[in-house]
């Protein structure tokens, strides 16, 4: 009786579990590409406390329907699937294991986080499969393609690029100025901070504090209040937008008024419009911040037909998403960057001839860059964007200055 | 030991640490009150406070309410909200384990947190404050007119809080029902609306919270998370049932942390001690709470409880 | 009653060796990725056996059980790595076998435990889940903080690594080729039908039986003889030394770990998954599992918008809790007589 039962729930048991579908056979051709699609994939935290940065996805996932409804790339459709990894590096490593293994796409494309996609990279270079643009601004990727072949970098100036210009600018214009930093604690943040301290190297500025601060912080006015304290009259924020902001709110409280150095992440109109509290602020008025996106909430952007562009087909692709969350217009500008690659490969692209195209990348005409940025990269030098333009806070906008910086590792 | 000392460096950490404080300590007055009258640790009390500042931001903007209407619909709203929840979904298994009621409250931070970023998006956006946002400097020492302000409201919440408990029928009630709900309806006391009672004000509380910290945080999806836990922090302290026990814990961490986050550095000899670090401003206020809960559960100011065998 | 028990006993064991097959042959049935899959499921399986011992048959909640996880995973971790422990400028345990430091993470997971089952004595109900609340959110923090031995928030790769089985050279098992996945999952599942194996011999014998005391009245058990303080701490400890060993294989699995691989919802989800598999029982846990692992990707399969996703698992979860309290378990056992009645011929 006892014994029957047990059979019956060992059979019930087995039946239930082999009717997970399975198998599959690799076969001989390139996974991911058929005669009429490519299949990219990534991932992107949808869901927990970075969620802002999911409008990555979905913006490339908007530029890619757009291209598709114009035919494609060489006769091929884009189909963009991202999952989530909830910010998570354990998470991302199981997701791009199912986009690679069960999905079977053609690349990874476009995977946020800096640790993230470090965990994954081994991976992906075992396996050959091409790790694409990375959305993270991190060194590390670009500057160890001899080790790592199978990735790119990132598709924005590193940051330690973008620290080494805020460094040089300043070597250049405010000798014997005294620099505090408040920075993220994490590689973002020690990244800029980094390059910071190289443009500023043999020169007469000096950084005499520095103070980190965790994203589990509630708030971050301890930091300004040492900082401030430090007597320093320069201020490098290397902090993501919600503590940007509330550090320029700090400072501000404080009746500090340093130059404010903002970092591009956090840099968006919106961002520090809100700082600025309605106006209010002093401590807002003049700050800089580097640029190499056009900013669609730059009034001096609403008649550029780049940013015409992204406006609509953010409106068809992508109903209900904001158009003034910045990180749209990077997706936009990144996907941009995927669908040139993928038609220089050619009309039969495989996965190693379109990593050798990013290699040989020579792109001047992305509508979502700033004019004048060039995408390129060479078997030598692997970031695709190291330049930016210098802008200042004037009157409530963003107002760019002098010419385009690139930067000299 | 030479230590350069500046007295407007200490002043202005202690001042901020006074105004972060007063922060922790009005969602920890959610917080106690909701231990108060139901016995329950609410651990979804961030999310509720984070979804009842949304509904003031979209009144405000969005329906052109001006601020005090908004704040009051506010109050109204997240009062009635807190007495649905505690109806619908509290009330069947209030009997239940503590571990089931724990992983409803778990799940209420997921719907919470979900539908918040569903209906609004992740953007981070500005909340306005009903007090003026000047500074003014004292003796070297920034003092913003704002957390004076949102100090104040604490306090007088507080009191209000204290009095209600102290003298009112209600507040009696509500303890009771708390306390020995079987005894409590035998003398009459509807103890499911008292309970219902008690999780609308703590909702009422919370969304003060959320109102009072978004003009410094700003409003986002995740802006109660980190405060929730200095808030726990801060009512174990002073005591998870003391109402004015919320306050001084809530003060006395945020001034705490901020001070040994300045000064608790020691070099002396081969004595190396840092305790400013960044990474561990969290995990200190967390060991506070295990500390309290190992020496005195019952906090700063609260009654020791003494269990009947 | 004494003919009723020694059937039971073997309707179990006649199960166990049904589930022992099947474990056995199911990677012939299913793709290598779903294979691996399955191997998380195993690994918390793991976890929450262990959590079941403390929370389910002792009564001690723990919020926490993500951060005894995170020790056994990193102490597996830096025994694979080359990185290893350096104390005065000498490296040592490193470049170890991955599978001979289970034992290690189990045996320092299990010692964690029991340091904090010491001072958790005095804790109980919600206030144990605040500390161990507390425990588990400050600990990436300081893990984090303790770069030289933990890598920092870069973390430690275990990719490519000597100590790593499989991950340079194939698997060989019994003159057998294995993939890396396939081996994964032989390797959780062992681990884990045997770790349960244990629990289950454990919980039915004396320990188990003191175990309940402390959960049905602690102040009955002591009256009757039951240390409370010693059975307290030893549920800690080998419930957090089956979290070591789940966060040992997780890392393995992961090939990487970093603070924040281990967040606080990876606690939360461990407690969901025991409450939902039915607590003091060893029965429903697969499915606890099951949830753990597979629930946040199914909630994203129902709608990927922003949001969304967390809204159907809060749903689900307190609908589970208001229809189901005994979690899967009860279910089970309300259906167990059932199924019995089926299999009775009226005599």
């Amino acid at each position: 009786m006892s014994g029957k039962l047990a059979l019956t729930c060992a059979a019930l048991c087995a039946a239930l579990l082999a009717a997970i579908p399975g198998a599959f056979a690799r076969g001989s051709a390139e996974p991911g590409i058929t005669p009429t699609s490519i299949l990219l994939g990534g991932t992107a935290p949808l869901s927990g406390s970075a969620s802002a940065f999911s409008s990555v996805a979905r913006g490339a996932d908007a530029y890619f329907k757009y291209v598709n409804a114009k035919g494609g790339v060489n006769g091929r459709t884009i189909e963009y699937k991202y999952l989530d990894d909830a910010y998570n590096p354990a998470q991302t490593v199981q997701a791009t294991r199912q986009l690679v293994e069960s999905d079977k796409v053609f690349a990874i494309f476009n995977s946020v986080g800096t640790e993230h996609n470090q965990a994954i990279r081994d991976y992906l270079n075992q396996l050959q499969v091409p790790q694409l643009f990375p959305a993270t601004g991190s060194t590390s990727f670009g500057r160890d393609y001899a080790k790592y072949p199978w990735t790119t970098a990132g598709f924005q100036p590193s940051y330690q690029a973008e620290g080494w210009i805020y460094g040089k600018y300043l070597a250049r214009t405010k000798a014997g100025a005294k620099v505090a930093v408040i920075f993220q604690n994490d590689d973002y943040g020690k990244d800029l901070l980094a390059g910071l301290k190289r443009g500023l190297q043999r020169s007469a500025v000096k950084i005499v504090a520095a103070e980190p601060y965790e994203v589990t912080a509630s708030d971050v006015q301890s930091q300004i209040a040492k900082l401030k304290a430090s007597g320093a009259d320069t201020l490098m924020i290397f902090a993501t937008p919600r503590f940007a902001i509330q550090s320029l709110v700090y400072v501000n409280k404080l009746g500090w008024k340093p130059l404010v150095f903002n970092n591009i992440v956090s840099s968006a109109s919106s961002i520090m419009t809100l700082a600025s509290e309605g106006g209010k602020s002093r401590s807002v008025e003049g700050a800089l911040s580097g640029v190499y996106l056009k900013d669609a909430t730059d009034p001096k952007w609403a008649n550029d037909p780049g940013i015409k562009l992204y406006r609509q087909i953010l409106k068809t692709y992508a109903p209900g998403a904001n158009w003034k969350d910045v990180y749209h217009g990077y997706g936009m500008a990144v996907a941009y960057t995927m669908v040139e690659v993928l038609k220089a490969a050619g009309k039969n692209p495989t996965r190693a001839s379109v990593m050798a195209q990013t290699a040989k990348l020579n792109i001047a005409s992305n509508p979502f860059l700033l004019p004048g940025i060039l995408v390129r990269t060479t078997a030598t030098e692997r970031f695709a964007i190291e330049q930016a333009q210098l802008e200042r806070w004037e009157k409530g906008k963003w107002v760019a200055f002098g010419g385009l910086w690139g930067y000299r590792a | 030991m030479p230590v350069a000392f500046a007295f407007s460096e200490l002043g202005q950490q202690v001042v901020s640490g006074l105004a972060s404080g007063s922060i922790y300590a009005s969602l920890a007055l959610a917080l106690v009150i909701i231990h108060r009258s139901t016995g329950v640790i609410n651990f979804a009390q961030g999310e509720m406070a984070m979804f009842a500042t949304y509904i003031a931001w979209t009144l405000d903007v969005n329906h052109g309410f001006p601020f005090w209407g908004a704040f009051f619909a506010t109050l109204a709203i997240s009062f009635l909200g807190g007495v649905v929840i505690q109806r619908t979904v509290i009330a069947p298994i209030q009997r239940s384990s503590v571990l089931t009621i724990v992983i409803v409250t778990i799940g209420l931070i997921l719907i919470l947190n979900g539908l918040a970023t569903w209906i609004w998006t992740g953007e981070v956006r500005a909340f306005d404050s009903p007090f003026p946002t000047r500074t003014v400097d004292i003796g070297g020492v920034a003092v913003s007119l704002q957390d004076v302000g949102t100090f104040g409201v604490v306090l007088a919440f507080v009191i209000a809080l204290w009095a209600f408990f102290r003298f009112t029928k209600v507040g009696l009630a509500l303890r009771a029902s708390a306390l020995n709900p079987d005894a409590s309806r035998l003398v009459g006391v509807r103890v499911g609306w008292m309970l219902a009672l008690g999780w609308g004000l703590a909702a009422m509380l919370g969304a003060v919270a959320g109102m009072l910290a978004a003009p410094t945080v700003f409003l986002d999806p995740q802006m109660m998370q980190a405060i929730l836990l200095y808030a726990f922090a801060a009512a174990i302290l002073g005591g998870i049932d003391s109402p004015v026990g919320a306050i001084v814990g809530g003060l006395l961490l945020g001034v705490g942390l901020n001070l040994i986050g300045t000064y608790a550095k020691l070099d002396v000899w081969f004595i190396h001690i840092d305790l400013t670090a960044a990474e561990l401003r969290l995990p200190l206020a967390l060991l506070i709470i295990l500390a309290v809960l190992l020496v005195r559960p019952a906090g700063l100011l609260g009654r020791p409880e003494v269990k009947r065998v | 009653m004494s003919q009723r028990l020694p059937s039971r006993t073997a309707s179990i064991v006649a199960l166990f060796v049904a589930a022992t097959a099947i474990v056995l042959i199911l990677p012939g049935f299913v793709s290598e990725f779903r294979a691996q899959q399955l191997a998380y499921v195993g690994i918390y399986l793991i976890a929450l056996t262990g959590l079941n011992i403390l929370t389910g048959y002792t009564g001690q909640i723990s919020l926490g059980h993500g951060a005894f996880m995170a020790v056994g995973a990193y102490t597996t971790a830096i025994l694979i790595s080359d990185q290893g422990l350096s104390i005065g400028g000498h490296t040592f345990a490193n470049d170890l076998k991955d599978v001979w430091t289970i034992p290690l993470a189990a045996l320092v997971a299990g010692i964690a435990g029991f340091l904090f089952g010491v001072p958790a004595l005095r804790l109980s109900g919600l206030y144990l889940a605040l500390a161990t609340f507390a425990i588990a959110v400050s600990a990436p923090a300081v893990f984090k903080k303790f770069e030289t031995f933990t890598g920092g928030g870069t973390g430690i790769n275990l990719f490519g690594i000597k100590g790593l089985t499989g991950s340079i050279s194939g698997v060989h098992v019994f003159g057998h080729k294995l993939a890396f996945y396939d081996w994964l999952y032989y390797l959780s599942w062992t681990i884990a039908l045997v770790l349960l194996a244990v629990a289950w011999f454990l919980l039915r014998g004396r320990i188990g039986r003191a175990f309940r005391a402390v959960r049905d009245s602690e102040s009955a058990a002591a009256s009757s003889g039951v240390s409370l303080a010693t059975y307290k701490t030893l549920a800690f400890a080998i419930s957090a030394a089956y979290a070591g060993v789940a966060g040992a294989l997780y890392a393995i699995a992961n090939t990487y770990v970093n603070p924040d691989t281990f967040p606080i919802t990876l606690s939360i989800f461990l407690l969901v998954g025991v409450v939902v598999g039915g607590l003091g029982t060893l029965s429903g846990l697969i499915v606890g599992a099951v949830l753990v692992q597979f629930l946040p990707l199914w909630s994203q399969e129902v709608s990927k918008s922003p949001g969304a996703p967390a809204v159907v698992y809060g749903v689900i979860l307190i609908a589970i809790m208001l229809a189901l309290p005994g979690g899967v378990a009860g279910l089970l056992r309300r259906v167990r007589p059932l199924a019995r009645r089926l299999y009775t011929r009226p005599r």
